[in-house]
This record gives C-alpha cells, structure tokens and sequence, in this order.
C-alpha cells in the first residue's frame, strides 16, 4: 500500500462517525436514491446510484468498526480499498455527484447521503484521487486566494469599470458598517454587472456596506475537493476580515456552495459561533421586498421560469425567498413541475463544472436533459436562476441543444428593474 | 460637432437613438475593442452590425453565431483566469449584443458599450497595466463623430 493510499484509508477511517455508521446499517438498499440521482436518471447507468458512489467508504467502515467485518479482514476474506479501485471511483465521486442533495432528500430511512459524499472525498483527496482540475483551483485558492487566480487588483479595475456604470462609488475596506459583501471569481470575470447591481439596491435601501481587500473571494474549494483543512484556511480569511471590519453581517453571493461553505459549514471549521451574522443575498433581497423597499418602476413582461440552485435552496435553506421575490420582478412566473427544495440540479454543482475532461462534460451534458425537459415542460423561454455556476453550465448546455432560451441572473434583473431614480437622485445632491 | 464629456451625457445621447441607429454605433463601439479577438463569428458579427440593411434572418444567424462564441469564451468555475481571453468574451458579448434581434430587451447601445469597456478592463489587467483604461472617452468621440454625420 502507498503512503498516499494508506494516508487516504486513514482519513476515511477519521471522517466515519456516529451518523455515518447509523446511515450504512440504515440503508434498506430500496434503490430509491438512484431515481433521485440525475446522472442515473439520464443514463440508467446502475454504477451512479448514489449509496453505491460510497462503497469505499462502506467498506472501509465495515472492515474497521464492525465486528463481523474485522473478523473478515483479519482472515483476509474481504477485499481492501486500493489504488484501482479510488480510481475508478474519481468519477463516480466528483465528475457525477453535484452534492445536490437529492438523493438525501428522498432517501426512506434519512440518510445524508451528500454529507457522506463530502466525507468520502476527504479520503479521495488525500490519497491523490481528487481530479487535476479541482487539485489546481485548490492551489490557486491557497496561493493566491481565488480559485480562478483572481487578484485584488483585477477585482479594483472591475470596480472602477462598474463604478461608470452606475455612477457611484464603490465602497472598499470601510470599517463599521453593516455588511461586508462576498463575491464569486465566476461573478468578477463572468457577471461583473452583479456588483453594480448589489450596489443600486444597497443605494435604495440606504444600506451601509464595503467591500474587503483582504477577502473578497466567497468559493470555497477546499469544500469541493474535500479537504476541511483548506476549507478552514479560506473561511478563516473571511471571518478575520469580518472582524477587523467590525460588520455586523457578512453577506454571502448567488454563488451555490459559498453559501453553504461559510453558512452552514464555517462556524465548525473554524470551531467557534462567527460574531457576526452569515446572510444570503436572497435573504436580504426579500427582507427588502417585505419592508417595501424593493418597488418595480417595472416588470420583465415576458413569462419566466425559474431553476433553484441546490446549494441555496435544498441544501443551503433559502426556501422561501426565491419565488416571491421573481414574481416580483416577473409579470408571469410558470413554476416546473418540481421546484424549489425538488429541483433538479443544473449538472454542474460540487465542483463537477470544474472538471474538464472529455467523459465528464459529455456525461454533463447528457445529465442536462432532465432541466431540459423541465424547461420546455413550462413552455417558457426564459429562465431566472441566482447561482453564477448554475448560470455557466445552463447557458452552455442552451447552446449545446440549441434551445432559443435565454438566462437571467435574479439579482440583476432586480435592479435593472427596480425604481430607484430618487436613490440616485438623492446621492447626486449629497 | 457635439461634445461629450461624461456617462450621464453619454447615455442619454445614446437613448435618443433609433434601435437602428443605436445597433450602427454599438458596432463602432465593438471595432474599436475588435482587436481582442480573433473570433470570426464576432467579426462576422461586427459586420453585420455594421449594415443598415441587415434584415431579420441575418439577424438571428449572426446574433447565435455570436452568443455561441460569447458562451464558449467565458471562464469556467475553478479555470485558472486569463484575462486576455476574458477580453475576448467581452466582445463577444459586446458583438452579439449589438445584433441582438430582440433590441427592446436590452438597453442597446449603452449595453454594447459598457461590455466593450469591460473587454477593455479585462486587456489592461491582463497587461499589468493597473485600472486605468480610456475606452469611455473613446466611445464619447465616436458616439460625437456618429451624430455629427447622421444628418
């Protein structure tokens, strides 16, 4: 055994806790995840039934914590996880699981089966078995503290560009106010117009808020590749900064897994309560809608659908403000059949739109017929989401099956909409 | 000839146009950032715009060779960033904006502009050039050159 390999089956034996032994002798083997699963669901492929993604981990569990399974490995009557074998499980484990969440979301008996994939790739990553692609964002995020090597002064020069457009200033390293705003590199480089639209609505609402030179980036690819260590590293630079700021809540971006990464996953990285408090941009979107502040000069006056991104809505929470907020914006929204916490993912969360190798952007496409389906179920042509990957991944596989439907991020579309001329008004005074 | 000397003056000229007449000068706007691609789709694009006969059909075929070449160039999740191809999604953007067949949808002309700064941006960082960039006063000239020869 390699010391890589040896180095990985020790931290699978690490990451196996109380819930995860309850869930592998929880499993009925009913089969119902795989129905849940999009990649089984496109393929019919029985090898990405989601319980059967986790057989290393099973086997790592039964051969060291049951009493049976220590017997046969003592006897050399069960087989050991080796090199092959991770291998073979890559792309079962990154390329086609999105940790969407699905799958636990139906599961009979409530096994977390997106956490246990989360836990597996701990063990993946450490033995050597992560996919290039990812090891390389993970680098990039330590080094220089972008996944997508984004440096501060590329997001000043983004700042400045956006600044034209809305004719205001931009805040940066603004100590006591009430939020310090997170971005994704996807939303610097791909959707710089986010930021703008950030700033309208914090103009409008009279919202105190800044940027921080030290921590701008939200991702976190230590979640996607599954190693907590640099998952803390990243999350310990968002919450030093929040701290030196003095902000009273840190809000997080449209991207998926950022929310998740600093929300639900941060606080035990860094193994204390944040003195300060973690906010979706939705969440703050839609406390707006409900004080009146949101108000339309119009509304987009073509039918829309919306796809939920999973990180936010069934994994992250933010159920309730997504559908309030587009009908707000949207003079007709026609809902897929299953929405919100039921949605299918896009194909592209977990880090599998990062990884660029032949089989699994075709397996990605393929996995896509399922949105397709849903989209065209609505009779729509457009399509409101609010996750900067989600965005990428729907406007390729658009492309791909040369379906005429266009996407618009949820954030944007609110400013670009919102009644705002007294805001601006008001600044151009002062 | 009319000065133009600030985004607020800039934008309002532009509104004043025509759709047709916002599509001739978003072209102008994208050749002048034409440079930061060698993508014949977006060439092909910038053409297009450029013609004030185009008809409906044409249209629609340029506008989706165009957003193929914009969807194709943007920087994927995790993708170690190169701005300088970045540059060139932009004007992709910019290209495929300009000959948008649903022109009511978006603010055209400004769009097309505001993308063609952000290529711009994206060429300077790339450059190591800082933040500095001065394709707003550029499109100020061409936008004033543009009125002072439309009649």
């Amino acid at each position: 055994m390699s010391a890589s390999l040896a180095r990985g089956i020790n931290v699978l034996k690490e990451v196996i806790d109380a819930p995860v032994a309850s869930f592998f002798n929880s499993c009925v083997h009913c089969g119902i995840c795989a129905e849940s699963c999009l990649f089984y669901r496109e393929t019919g492929d029985p090898k990405y039934t989601p319980i059967h993604k986790l057989e290393p981990l099973r086997r790592v569990y039964e051969q060291e914590y049951t009493l049976l399974g220590r017997i046969a490995k003592r006897l050399g009557l069960s087989q050991p996880v080796t090199e092959a074998e991770l291998e073979e499980w890559q792309p079962l484990v990154y390329d086609s699981c999105t940790m969407c969440g699905r799958c636990t979301m139906v599961c009979p008996v409530g096994n977390d089966i997106a956490m246990m994939i989360r836990k597996l790739r701990e063990g993946m990553s450490v033995a050597g078995y992560a996919p290039p692609d990812i090891r390389g964002a993970v680098k990039r995020t330590v080094e220089i503290g972008s996944p997508m090597g984004v440096k501060w002064s590329a997001v000043q020069a983004v700042i400045k560009h956006q600044e034209a457009d809305l004719e205001t200033k931009i805040p940066v390293d603004v100590e006591g106010v009430e939020y310090m705003v997170l971005l994704s590199s996807m939303e610097i480089m791909n959707y710089p117009e986010y930021l703008s639209a950030l700033a309208r609505i914090f103009r409008k609402a009279g919202i105190t808020w800044t940027l921080s030179s030290e921590a701008f980036e939200a991702t976190n690819a230590g979640i996607q590749i599954g190693t907590s260590d640099i998952a803390r590293v990243i999350v310990s630079r968002i919450v030093n900064a929040a701290e030196k700021l003095k902000v009273k809540k840190v809000l997080s971006p449209e991207c998926g897994h950022a929310y998740m990464a600093i929300r639900w996953e941060g606080p035990n990285l860094v193994g204390r309560p944040f003195n300060f408090e973690v906010v979706h941009v939705l969440e703050l979107l839609d406390q707006l809608r409900r004080k009146g502040v949101l108000k339309m000069k119009s509304k987009f006056d073509t039918p829309v659908t919306v796809h939920d991104p999973c990180q936010i809505v069934r994994r992250g929470g933010v159920l309730e403000a997504p559908e309030p907020l587009v009908n707000t914006v949207a003079s007709e929204v026609r809902l897929m059949t299953d929405h919100n916490k039921w949605n299918w993912c896009c194909g592209g969360g977990g880090g599998a739109s990062a990884i660029h190798t032949e089989e699994a952007e075709a397996l990605r496409t393929k996995a896509f017929m399922v949105k397709k389906r849903q989209i065209e179920e609505t009779g729509v042509n457009t399509v409101v989401t609010f996750c900067a990957n989600c965005r990428i991944v729907i406007e390729e596989a658009f492309d791909h099956y040369n379906m005429d439907t266009r996407l618009l991020g949820l954030t944007e579309l609110l400013a670009e909409h919102l009644d705002d001329e007294d805001a601006a008004g008001e600044e151009a005074k002062s | 000839m009319s000065t133009i000397q600030n985004d607020s003056d800039f934008r309002a000229a532009l509104a004043a146009l025509t759709v047709p007449q916002q599509r001739l000068v978003a072209a102008r706007f994208v050749e002048n950032v034409g440079t930061l691609t060698n993508d014949s789709r977006v060439k092909a694009a910038i053409h297009a715009a450029r013609r004030a006969d185009i008809s409906a059909p044409e249209l629609e075929v340029v506008y989706s060779a165009a957003k193929t070449a914009a969807i194709e160039s943007y920087t994927h999740c995790g993708q170690q960033g190169d701005w300088m191809s970045q540059a060139g999604h932009f004007v992709a953007e910019a290209a495929a904006t300009s000959v948008t067949p649903e022109p009511k949808a978006v603010n055209l002309a400004w769009d097309v502009a505001m993308r063609a700064r952000m290529a711009r941006t994206c060429a300077t960082i790339a450059e190591g050039q800082g933040t500095e960039n001065r394709e707003a006063e550029q499109q100020y000239r061409i936008l004033a050159d543009f009125l002072s020869n439309k009649g």
